[in-house]
């Protein structure tokens, strides 16, 4: 059975006719289901695991970054609780190009066109990153100004200029040199840390940007002010432990994948 | 790994860079090749080729299979094949090698010995 999510913004007035070309086009493919739109008041995980519990074989969530970020976590969570033993793909439909970037990556098209990639079924499984208990699927975020990072307990790293550091899984936000080998399928997560030269003569930072990367296990970051941004949607507090999770996600991607 | 002739770097095979404005603290250990442009401060070990670059600052002991050194070490330098040291290089510490080459200018403190057996070692395990 096939269960569709409507994020809470997907179902304003403004995207009346786009859902009801997404709708049409889904009902045209052969993919109909149960469509539940969440509210404000709804909880997103919950509405999965009942889905789950009612035999639904793939969950697809539609609307942006934010809702296939929550989807991910309360998949990842329910594996993890064992409560999901079999595989269940999550498929995505963009609304709107606001806070979309990552269906791009994923080769996902926007609005009606999406439904074709979900019916050619094309799954993906990805390492999943996770920061104390909430996983992500791209990068986890924050600036380095006051920020400590400790790697897999044998060394610290200190950061001398401005910039930012990035835990990345799949290198889609941030410009991570190809080189670098980053992917979501070999057990590894990468630190990425982009700095600017300090000059104290000029009162902007200097333009030639500086690279480091650096392989690990696991780390631990600790910020006193800062809090860390993951998949450009959801901040945790510090300090957060950070590592590859023990459990993946199988999703459906479009063939125009870009990793 | 680097150009010999323009000194450039290629990051293509390097599993770690240690960027300029970076400082690390600790035992760096890595499988991979390694190029530092920052600080370190511990120790530093690789089974691969390690680039320290000519304004970097390493208070560490040393230990890999080739190297390249072109800025400022205090701590020895244990390396099983090649090392190779540039003009602008400052060591101060013990250094062991089976090949070694040094640029005029280079600043060397310490004893320095010539390792044949280790390369010889290396090449039998290989074989």
């Amino acid at each position: 059975m096939h269960i569709y999510i409507y994020d809470t913004y997907v179902s304003q007035k403004k995207n009346n006719s786009t859902i009801i070309k997404i709708e049409t086009r889904i009902t045209d493919l052969g993919l109909n289901g149960k469509i539940v739109r969440l509210s404000m008041l709804s909880s997103l995980f919950e509405v999965v695991q009942n889905e789950i519990k009612k035999g639904a074989k793939t969950i697809t969530v539609v609307g942006n970054n934010n809702i296939l970020h929550n989807a991910i976590n309360a998949l990842a969570k329910l594996k993890s609780q064992n409560i999901i033993q079999k595989t269940i793909p999550l498929g995505f439909i963009p609304v709107g190009k606001v806070n979309n970037s990552i269906a791009f990556n994923l080769g996902l098209s926007l609005e009606e066109s999406a439904c074709d990639t979900i019916s050619a079924r094309r799954i993906k499984t990805f390492d999943l990153g996770q920061a104390n208990d909430h996983y992500f699927l791209t990068e986890a975020i924050i600036g380095s100004r006051g920020t400590s990072v400790n790697i897999d307990q044998n060394y610290s790293i200190e950061i001398l200029g401005v910039g930012e550091i990035g835990v990345v899984n799949l290198p889609i936000l941030s410009e991570l040199p190809k080189e670098a080998g980053s992917n979501a399928e070999d057990g590894i997560l990468e630190l990425f840390i982009k700095t600017t030269e300090n000059n104290k003569f000029l009162p902007f930072p200097n333009k030639n940007m500086k690279q480091s990367i650096f392989s690990f296990t696991e780390l631990t970051i600790q910020n006193k002010t800062k809090k860390v941004l993951l998949d450009k949607t959801f901040e945790i507090n510090t300090p957060v432990k950070i590592s590859i999770a023990p459990v993946k996600i199988d999703l459906i991607v479009g063939k125009s994948l870009k990793f | 790994m680097f150009n010999k002739e323009s000194g450039q770097i290629n990051v293509k095979e390097a599993e770690t860079i240690i960027g300029p404005s970076i400082k690390v603290k600790g035992n760096f250990h890595g499988q991979g090749n390694i190029i530092i442009e920052g600080m370190v401060e511990g120790s530093i070990k690789t089974d691969k080729f390690l680039l320290i670059g000519d304004k970097s600052k390493i208070t560490a002991n040393i230990e890999a299979k080739d190297a390249k050194i072109g800025g400022e070490v205090n701590g020895n330098i244990n390396i099983s094949g090649y090392l190779e040291i540039n003009a602008s290089a400052k060591i101060s510490g013990e250094i062991k090698a089976s090949q070694i080459s040094v640029a005029r200018g280079a600043e060397l403190n310490g004893q320095l010995i010539m390792n044949k057996n280790s390369e010889a070692l290396s090449s039998q395990k290989k074989a």
